[in-house]
């Protein structure tokens, strides 16, 4: 019989290497590669993170619409890959700590395979940082700080909405001519409004304009009266505001009580149609960009706008507008997505939407679309709209004034800001 | 110099207004050592009830309806700011009524108790009004613009500014001039005291609440065609009132006042200057009257105090 010789040396090699492989087993492969029970009959789970309250609460509600009825739209006809695609909504609060958690949260525990949603660029900047760190894939639906296509890009975020920029670019040239070169900026003081902002400085200054001040308005500021003194003590010729959710409400129904509408132009970055729906056509002054309009002259348009009806037959807002498009659409290219990989991998759905492609029929759009692999923001028509004064139709407020091919707009200051990690450093999984 | 007046004069009308929200609030605090924080759900309450007197969907009554919408506007502008805020008070003396039985037990059971109550209140709100935006119609008297100095101001803003200055009015008259009024203060100093005098201290509660309410459904009447109308309208309203009766001493009436005036100087000139800085000014100028005057600006000191 051998006899077994335990030095201090030989104990110290054999925990050494014991405990270096217990190490590479527990972290290495395994987080990585995490494979979950992906069998056939398991329901696809996706985590929506939309908000359901603060400052984006409706139009939180409006996204989350938009994805359900894909969703729905999917299930009617057997699912994605032969399995039921289910649903867990945390409401993300329009608070960037509460959007990380609830990601956390849906990564972590729920195990769902996909997280959707977001109207505040904070929020998605923060649920962002923690999907890239497990690898899952996150739609960016609805919030457009040029940042979160720029230098808060990320393997697993992609970006469906129009940004900061692509809206200035629709604008700011055309406003110049149109009604002067003495501008003034009102910036909502977070992530989207500085962004946009920045990029609408950028641009005037560009066309030959001029930035004679800036205001910054706070989140939650319910009183615009002394900035829109200070607006008219400084006598701007146009007005861009970036200014979003409950805030923009106010700002609109101030504005409009003081008649400053008509006293000025008013370039109004994006108009989100659950911010305006409801309210009096007099507070919808000025111009402003937007990704669709449910009144667009363009085949399947009516279609879509039927089978909202029909799918929400009791919601007040009795149209479909850009939010509600945007989560709808994001949704549905990924669930092709994943129907064309073949597989939950994140990985190849990853390749999927880098090389998505989509036909201007299909976007219900006037231009073709396509996935930025550089960016993962998706270049699309951008349209500039107006109020439109005396319809008789209470859903029919917007006017169309132009619309802008994706690659008159496109945000090239993105593609240099975007520092994207590679797949290799993306963890993979399937579910 | 001339520059500044225009933002000074507006900051004294939102100080006003700012007022208005807090003396609901300063009310039911001075009197029950309850802080209301159902104040703001309340706030919304009266804003919504507001509106479906002065625009209902009646259209299933058909000729009821008919006759309503052609009354005037300012008519039944005018029945909601006198009606709305009872309907609120009796919300208000309902939520009273459930509280009884936390009375005499940690303020804590108080607290939950009326942010539960907040919480189903604006549930309440979302059910029945819906989730999106809604908008209180206004006469056509007092809505537009006005022309002073080369600057356009809200005149609908400087209505709301009277009508806070006429329900300070009124409420300071209540309080100083009736006996009800002193029957309250005297509650609010010795509720014991008060009792054994013969006076039921359960109806003083009752009335002090609903009052409370009915303020909380004024200021959110006043307030709503300013700041917009949503079921969570309220949160705007709730804080700064706490903060406006905390900066001029709980259960003080001129401290709720001249509070609301101060935080109103200093968003409003803060707002054309640094607006950056217009949210954070009032938290500032709390921290920094707190700091060296604990009890508030019109604070009575307490008997634990030296």
């Amino acid at each position: 019989m051998a006899e077994l010789k335990l030095t201090r040396r030989s104990m110290l090699k054999k925990t050494g290497l014991a405990t270096a492989a217990g190490t590479v087993t527990f972290m290495g492969p395994w987080y990585y590669n995490r494979v979950y029970a992906a069998a056939s009959d398991k329901p696809i789970l996706i985590g929506l993170t939309s908000d359901a309250s603060g400052q984006y609460a409706n139009s939180g509600a409006s996204d989350r619409r938009g994805m359900l009825m894909a969703i729905a739209e999917f299930n009617e006809r057997g699912g994605v890959l032969g399995r039921m695609v289910e649903t867990i909504h945390i409401d993300t609060e329009t608070t960037p700590a509460t959007g990380s958690r609830a990601a956390e949260r849906l990564i972590t525990r729920n195990e769902c395979a996909f997280l959707i949603g977001a109207v505040s660029s904070g929020v998605a900047n923060a649920i962002s940082q923690v999907a890239q760190k497990y690898g899952t894939i996150y739609l960016n639906t609805n919030s457009s700080s040029p940042t979160e296509s720029g230098k808060n890009c990320h393997r697993v975020k992609f970006v469906w909405d129009g940004n900061g920029k692509n809206f200035a670019q629709a604008a700011v040239k055309n406003a110049i001519s149109s009604y002067g070169t003495k501008w003034m900026l009102m910036t909502n003081d977070y992530v989207w409004g500085h962004n946009t902002s920045a990029a609408t400085r950028q641009l005037v200054e560009q066309f030959g304009g001029e930035i004679i001040d800036e205001i910054l308005v706070p989140q939650g500021t319910r009183d615009f009266s002394s900035m829109l003194l200070k607006v008219q003590q400084a006598a701007p010729q146009v007005v861009a505001a970036a200014v979003g959710g409950d805030d923009q409400k106010a700002m609109r129904q101030q504005v409009s009580q003081l008649g400053l509408g008509e006293k000025m132009a008013w370039i109004n970055n994006q108009q989100d149609w659950p911010d305006v729906y409801g309210l009096p056509i007099e507070n919808l002054f000025g111009v402003f960009g937007t990704t669709w309009y449910w009144k667009l002259d363009l085949p399947g348009v009516a279609e879509f706008v039927q089978r909202y009806q029909a799918a929400y037959p009791d919601t007040r807002m009795r149209v479909p507008g850009n939010v509600f498009y945007n989560g709808y659409m994001a949704t549905k290219e990924l669930l092709s997505a994943v129907e064309r990989a073949g597989s939950t991998n994140n990985h190849k759905v990853i390749r999927e939407l880098e090389g998505l492609k989509v036909s201007a029929h299909d976007r219900m759009q006037h231009h073709d679309a396509y996935m930025n692999p550089a960016t993962h923001q998706m270049q699309q028509t951008v349209y500039l709209a107006t109020a439109n004064q005396g319809t008789e139709d209470q859903d029919d407020l917007f006017r169309i004034l132009s619309q802008s091919d994706p690659e008159e707009i496109r945000d090239a200051g993105a593609d240099a800001a975007c520092m994207m990690e590679s797949l290799d450093d993306t963890p993979t999984f399937e579910m | 110099m001339s520059q500044i007046i225009p933002h000074i004069l507006n900051g004294l009308s939102l100080g006003l207004l700012f007022a208005l929200i807090a003396l609901g609030f300063m009310l039911i605090v001075g009197v029950m050592e309850l802080i209301n924080l159902a104040h703001g759900s309340l706030f919304a309450l009266g804003a919504y009830f507001a509106m479906m007197i002065i625009s209902p969907n009646l259209v299933w009554t058909g000729a009821v309806g008919e006759f309503w919408q052609a009354v005037p506007l300012s008519l039944r502008y005018g029945l909601a700011i006198l009606v709305a805020p009872v309907m609120v008070a009796v919300v208000g003396m309902g939520l009273e009524f459930c509280m009884r039985r936390t009375y005499g037990k940690k303020a804590e059971y108080g607290l939950l108790m009326t942010f539960g109550a907040a919480l189903v209140i604006e549930e309440a709100i979302r059910l029945v009004w819906g989730p999106s935006e809604q908008y209180l119609q206004v006469p056509q008297a007092i809505s537009g613009a006005v022309l002073f100095a080369g600057l356009i101001y809200s005149k609908y803003k400087l209505f709301a500014a009277l009508f806070a200055a006429g329900a300070i009015v009124l409420v300071w008259f209540f309080l100083e001039r009736t006996p009800y009024g002193a029957i309250i203060k005297a509650g609010a100093h010795d509720s014991e005291m008060v009792r054994a005098l013969g006076i039921n201290l359960s109806r003083l509660r009752l009335l002090v609440f609903g009052l409370g309410a009915g303020l909380a459904g004024f200021a959110g009447i006043v307030l709503t065609p300013i700041w917009g109308l949503r079921p969570h309208v309220g949160i705007d309203a709730v804080i700064p009132a706490f903060l406006i009766i905390v900066l001029g001493g709980v259960g003080s009436f001129w401290g709720a006042v001249a509070g609301g005036i101060l935080v109103g100087l200093a968003v409003g000139i803060t707002g054309a200057y640094a607006s950056e800085w217009s949210l954070l000014s009032m938290y500032l100028l709390l921290i920094a009257v707190v700091s060296v005057r604990a009890r508030g600006l019109l604070g009575k000191k307490s008997a634990l105090e030296a």
